[in-house]
């Protein structure tokens, strides 16, 4: 097992990344308690799992990377988080994150920017960026992140880390701060593919406490598998535009051909409504956040902004000095499209486009495909304040990720290539609640790409 | 632009949501950016055949109607900004809107 104190040495050391938000005292003296109540036969026994700051822990206060929640001790900790301390994992911290979880590139904390592990100027992506920065440095085997548009896989992809959205419905998200209770779902962040899966396995399973948690044993690992004799692997075009980065053409192609190699039948395939997930995303995902954050009205906990004059001045000061700019736009642009007068135009639409999106996955799958590859991200890891003043070229930037969250697919990104050093993501889509196909796939893909070779 | 600050203002005030004066023309500007973006959406064929589609469960299961404690490890003196007597305390309503 390792010692606890080396755990805390290694993610001290890199305090220049702004990743982890507990302050270091506090790590260290949660790490040794943990370390001494962990259970020795657990399946995790002794593994750091750093957990992103909208999942609640009894061990480390909970602020969403945001100021209204700062300070904030959660009187219970998520679902995910009693399974992983079952399992003997400790829990290592909580990762720095857009705020709410609203944003690409982890730039939107109030906690300050994380930098990339690899290139001080650029971004690790976000929103789950603190937890992909620290796999990506090496200090943690494997983290928890959440994801509503892309926010694990994205992250991941930019660090040169495996990142596995799950199904929707496969793990609890009792204790995960709600942001698009449609979308959202916890992820894991990996070293390795074997690293994510088996974390992956252990937070999975039915929970009483959460409804809309399927009623299903937990994920069974899948063993490494000799090749991908039997799997058809669809690319859909959409996916491939014109004017996707070259390099990330190029890793996509070699990581083709290697599958095809292994055995795997490769076919083209379209999604053609694939063009309206963007929108669609940036319809439902305000129009849920603005209602899930009604809540934070500075009556209940969180820290309270003046307003002692009257409830009304206490609720609007509070919600708009807690609130940071991006969180602020996307409640306005909720609360605009839920409004009389535009809900049929906008959220209707929306839902519409919605079914449209996963109707084109039901297709594909129906047609004997079992698995999507694409590239997970249509670039590399971008520059720190590059796309800050323009949020739709930041919300372009999930354009290949938000379609699994609409349609509620499990999907992942591995590692592929590297262009002038920057990691480059594959990503792979499965069908519903059959991550063990996917997580197969990939082993026998992380086996043979040349993950961190020029593309 | 689609979106004017007056516009601006009246969804605010509908989010409970104080902004700030200074930066009224330029949430009316990204606002606008956002919604003729996603204005897009009218391609869908408005006919109301296509049903919505969420995700999870088709039906919620029904729970055992038993009372169980809440699994809290501590009350909410220990979280809330002002707690007396068993209520959250805030200040009075001055008026109605």
């Amino acid at each position: 097992m390792s010692d606890a104190k080396a755990i805390a040495d290694r993610l001290m050391k890199l305090r220049r990344l702004n990743a982890l938000l507990t302050p270091p005292k506090d790590l260290r003296k949660s790490l040794n308690a943990q370390a001494a109540a962990a259970r020795p036969t657990g399946v995790l026994y002794g593994m750091p799992v750093a957990v992103k700051d909208n999942i609640c822990t009894l061990e480390f206060t909970t602020s969403c990377g945001s100021r209204i929640l700062e300070g904030y001790r959660s009187p219970y900790e998520a679902t995910a988080v009693s399974k992983l301390k079952a399992a003997g994992a400790l829990i290592a911290g909580k990762t720095n994150c857009d705020e709410f979880a609203m944003g690409s590139s982890t730039e939107h904390s109030a906690y300050g920017r994380v930098v990339h592990p690899l290139d001080k100027a650029r971004v690790p992506g976000g929103s789950s960026g603190g937890s992909a920065a620290l796999v990506g440095a090496g200090a943690i085997p494997a983290a928890l992140g959440s994801e509503t548009g892309g926010s694990v896989r994205q992250p991941a992809s930019f660090c040169g880390v495996v990142g596995i959205k799950p199904t929707y419905g496969r793990v609890s998200r009792f204790g995960l701060v709600a942001f698009g209770s449609s979308l959202d779902q916890i992820g894991v962040f990996g070293r390795s593919v074997h690293d994510a899966a088996r974390v992956l396995s252990v937070i999975s399973g039915r929970d009483a406490r959460d409804a809309t948690c399927e009623d299903r044993d937990p994920l069974r690992l899948p063993t490494v598998p000799e090749s991908l004799q039997g799997f058809v692997i669809g690319l859909p075009r959409e996916y491939f535009p014109p004017e996707l980065d070259p390099a990330v053409r190029r890793a996509c192609e070699r990581a083709v051909r290697l599958m095809k190699e292994q055995g795997a039948a490769i076919r083209e395939v379209s999604l053609p409504h694939t063009p309206y997930a963007v929108p669609t995303y940036y319809v439902i995902a305000p129009a849920e956040a603005s209602s899930n954050l009604a809540r934070y009205d500075g009556v209940r906990y969180g820290p309270r902004f003046n307003g002692s004059a009257d409830v009304r001045a206490l609720y609007r000061s509070t919600r708009g000095q807690g609130f940071g700019a991006e969180v602020r736009r996307r409640i306005l642009v909720g609360t605009y499209v839920l409004s009389a007068g535009y809900y049929d135009a906008y959220y209707r639409r929306a839902q519409q486009m919605r079914a449209l999106i996963a109707q084109d996955f039901r297709n594909v799958f129906d047609r004997g495909v079992d698995l999507l590859f694409t590239p997970t991200t249509p670039t590399p890891a971008f520059k720190a304040g590059e796309k800050l003043g323009d949020p739709i070229a930041m919300y372009l930037s999930d354009i290949f990720t938000v379609t699994a969250n609409l349609a509620g697919l499990p999907a992942m990104s591995i590692p592929i290539g590297r262009v002038k050093g920057l990691p480059i993501g594959g990503q792979l889509i499965g069908q519903a609640f059959l991550e063990d196909e996917m997580i197969e796939a990939a082993y026998a893909l992380e086996r043979v790409v040349p993950a961190t070779d020029e593309a | 632009m689609s979106v004017t600050r007056d516009e601006v203002l009246r969804i605010a005030r509908l989010a409970e949501l104080d902004v700030e004066e200074e930066t009224l023309p330029e949430l009316a500007e990204q606002m606008s950016r956002i919604l003729d973006y996603v204005a897009q959406l009218s391609a869908v064929p408005a006919n109301g055949t296509v049903k919505a589609f969420v995700p999870g469960p088709d039906a919620i299961r029904f729970r055992v109607d038993e009372v169980s404690p809440a699994p809290l490890a501590f009350g909410p003196d220990e979280f809330a900004p002002v707690f007396k007597e068993g209520f959250f305390v805030v200040p009075r309503l001055d008026q109605f809107e």
